[in-house]
């Protein structure tokens, strides 16, 4: 018996014939090789990426300073440039369509996963990741064509009468706006978020929603008190996930958004985005300030990011406690 | 205060149940069980009368005619192999298994006299009578207090300190409280296995429930804590009437008062735990507590 584990145990340690033990460590040198290899790769695009953005920003940089940041003139003539406005549009478009993707999403993951009968839940699931593989292109199509009509004619008409007195409702209804932009990213990003939501919810073992009924809580008490917690984490990450699309999200934005580097409290007049204005504006670059300017938004664009994934870490890590 | 109420319920409902047991069709309830006149005597009252059980998933029968009476105040152990259905006897008394779909009940349930299985039955309410504990600990995602928080908050709204002293007597009756009085705000994850199902075990009877139903509650501990399980059932046995299922035959015979044996959904045998396992009449029985087959 005890001969026997001993056989076993040396057989799994890999005392075998040296040959194989050769091969084996040549393969395993070579495969942590080939690993190391591609985090270094990761350092090396990202290392590249900051530098070559720097690099190309150094003209704006030295010109323009920090002021930049809070400057809202934009204009090619007289070479001057700031980045408040875009900023601005990117900020509004992208927390807008989070807050609402959000509420929606989780809602929406929810109900998929612990309310919806089966079939219903399998065929919507499908349907919901095949939202999230639509090329953005089509989605701006359709804001352009779809969206924004609603918007101007129904929807912001709607919102005047009834949220008339509030300052993000005011004013002219154009037909491409910061609204519009905000409810183009909201559909793009709510696929992600309902599927992670789903999928998490979905993964958590059936135990945990026996103990709580068991004791006698409802349906819904289950998924408040038991389910949602256990998964607010991931729930957390998705929609960071998604806010970083939102963030970055350049053709469907671009095409409704109206591009006008303009900051205004109302969400029915145009705006623009970091993303948009250098989509439109890089092959009409003409002067090396011009493109430097461009490439220190795109500069500041991939900051954002790296703050905001930051921010999200920070924030679970908080969660946490 | 909380005991005695319960216990105040427990009489009420006394007489109603012995006389439903005498008039009603003892041949049916024990026919299954031939052995057990033993059980019968026993003077500790009948809490659930289980009579003429089937279950289904789908096609498939997993219970057959099942008739067993569960006692007060004892410890009722389930035994048998894999599949035999103990599991699925035992998530039909509070009706858990409703939460899939395609499964079906017929026969009768009776608790107190009541038959739970009837449509109209306050799920939740029931359920507050019945507390269970899982194979696996499933403490909730929240701290060691609002775990045990949880179930009573469902059922009662209770002043800061009266909330407070349920919780430490909920601990302290699943012999936790010296374990987790100075760490009553950290995660219920952060705790051993065996103290997470301590805590499943605090938070069941801190909604005050008559029934204590344990599917394998010791099965994924290791040996000291499966141990003090089986202290705990003890310690909580003058109060509740408890089902367990193991896969554990020392358990079984260590802790239960009853045993019944099952396989492939029939309950072969029912008696005084010490008959099943000194003098089992049923040559199944015999062969499985000897280790011959399951």
């Amino acid at each position: 018996m005890a001969d026997q584990a001993i056989a076993i145990a040396e057989e799994t340690t890999g005392v075998a014939t040296p040959v194989l033990r050769q091969r084996d460590r040549t393969a395993a040198r070579l495969f942590i090789i080939s690993l190391r290899g591609s985090c270094v790769l990761f350092l090396i695009i990202c290392g590249g990426l900051v530098a070559e953005l720097v690099w190309g920003a150094q003209l704006s940089l030295r010109t323009f300073g920090v002021g930049f940041l809070w400057s809202s003139a934009w204009d090619p003539v007289t070479e001057h440039f700031g980045a408040a406005p875009f900023l601005y549009g990117t900020a509004v478009s992208s927390l807008i369509s989070l807050a609402l993707a959000s509420a929606i999403g989780i809602m929406a993951g929810v109900f998929l996963a612990e309310f919806a009968p089966r079939k219903l839940g399998v065929s919507l699931g499908f349907l919901i990741e095949l939202l999230a593989a639509v090329p953005s292109i089509v989605y701006g199509l359709w804001g352009l064509f779809v969206l924004a009509p609603f918007v101007s004619q129904w929807l912001g008409p709607a919102l005047q009468d009834t949220l008339g007195f509030l300052p993000f409702f005011q004013g002219t209804i154009y037909g491409v706006n910061m609204l519009t932009a905000a409810l183009i990213l909201t559909l793009m990003i709510l696929p992600t978020i309902t599927a992670i939501s789903r999928d998490l919810i979905e993964a958590m073992p059936m135990r945990y929603r026996e103990a709580s009924l068991a004791l006698g809580a409802t349906r819904w008490e289950t998924v408040a008190q038991v389910v949602l917690p256990s998964v607010k984490r991931g729930i957390f990450g998705a929609c960071m996930l998604a806010f970083g699309r939102a963030l970055g999200e350049t053709i469907a934005t671009t095409m409704v958004i109206g591009n006008r580097p303009v900051i205004s409290t109302s969400l029915f007049a145009p705006g623009y985005t970091v993303a948009s204005v250098i989509a439109n504006e890089f092959t009409e670059a003409t002067t090396n300030l011009y493109l430097s300017a461009l490439i220190e938004l795109g500069l500041i664009l991939l900051l954002i990011s790296i703050i905001v994934i930051g921010l999200g870490r920070l924030m679970l890590r908080l969660l946490e406690r | 205060m909380a005991a005695n109420n319960r216990h105040a319920h427990n009489m009420e409902h006394q007489p109603a149940m012995s006389t439903a047991q005498i008039g009603a069709k003892p041949p049916v309830i024990f026919a299954a069980t031939p052995g057990n006149r033993s059980v019968a005597q026993d003077e500790a009252p009948v809490k659930v009368q289980i009579r003429n059980l089937n279950f289904y998933y789908g096609n498939f029968q997993a219970l057959k005619n099942i008739n067993l009476t569960l006692r007060d105040r004892r410890v009722t152990a389930f035994i048998g192999p894999s599949g035999c259905g103990k599991s699925t006897l035992l998530r039909i008394l509070n009706r858990i298994y409703e939460l899939y779909p395609g499964l079906r009940v017929e026969g009768e349930v009776l608790l107190d006299g009541e038959n739970i299985l009837a449509p109209g039955v306050d799920l939740n309410r029931l359920r507050a009578k019945i507390g269970m504990v899982f194979q696996k600990p499933t403490p909730f995602p929240m701290s060691i207090r609002d775990n045990i928080a949880f179930g009573i908050r469902l059922y009662e709204k209770l002043p800061q300190s009266e909330l407070d002293d349920r919780i430490e007597l909920a601990l302290q009756r699943a012999a936790l409280w010296d374990e987790v009085k100075d760490k009553l705000k950290q995660s219920g994850l952060s705790l051993s296995g065996g103290q997470q199902q301590r805590l499943c075990i605090a938070r069941a009877i801190a909604v005050k429930p008559e029934i204590l139903l344990l599917d394998e509650p010791a099965s994924a501990l290791d040996p000291i804590s499966t141990q003090r399980i089986e202290e705990l059932i003890d310690e909580l046995k003058p109060d509740y009437c408890i089902a367990i299922v193991t896969h554990n035959m020392q358990q079984a015979a260590r802790a239960s008062d009853y045993t019944a044996f099952m396989y492939l959904g029939e309950l072969i045998e029912f008696d005084e735990t010490e008959t099943i396992f000194t003098h089992p009449k049923e040559r199944r029985t015999e062969d499985y507590i000897t280790g011959r087959f399951g």
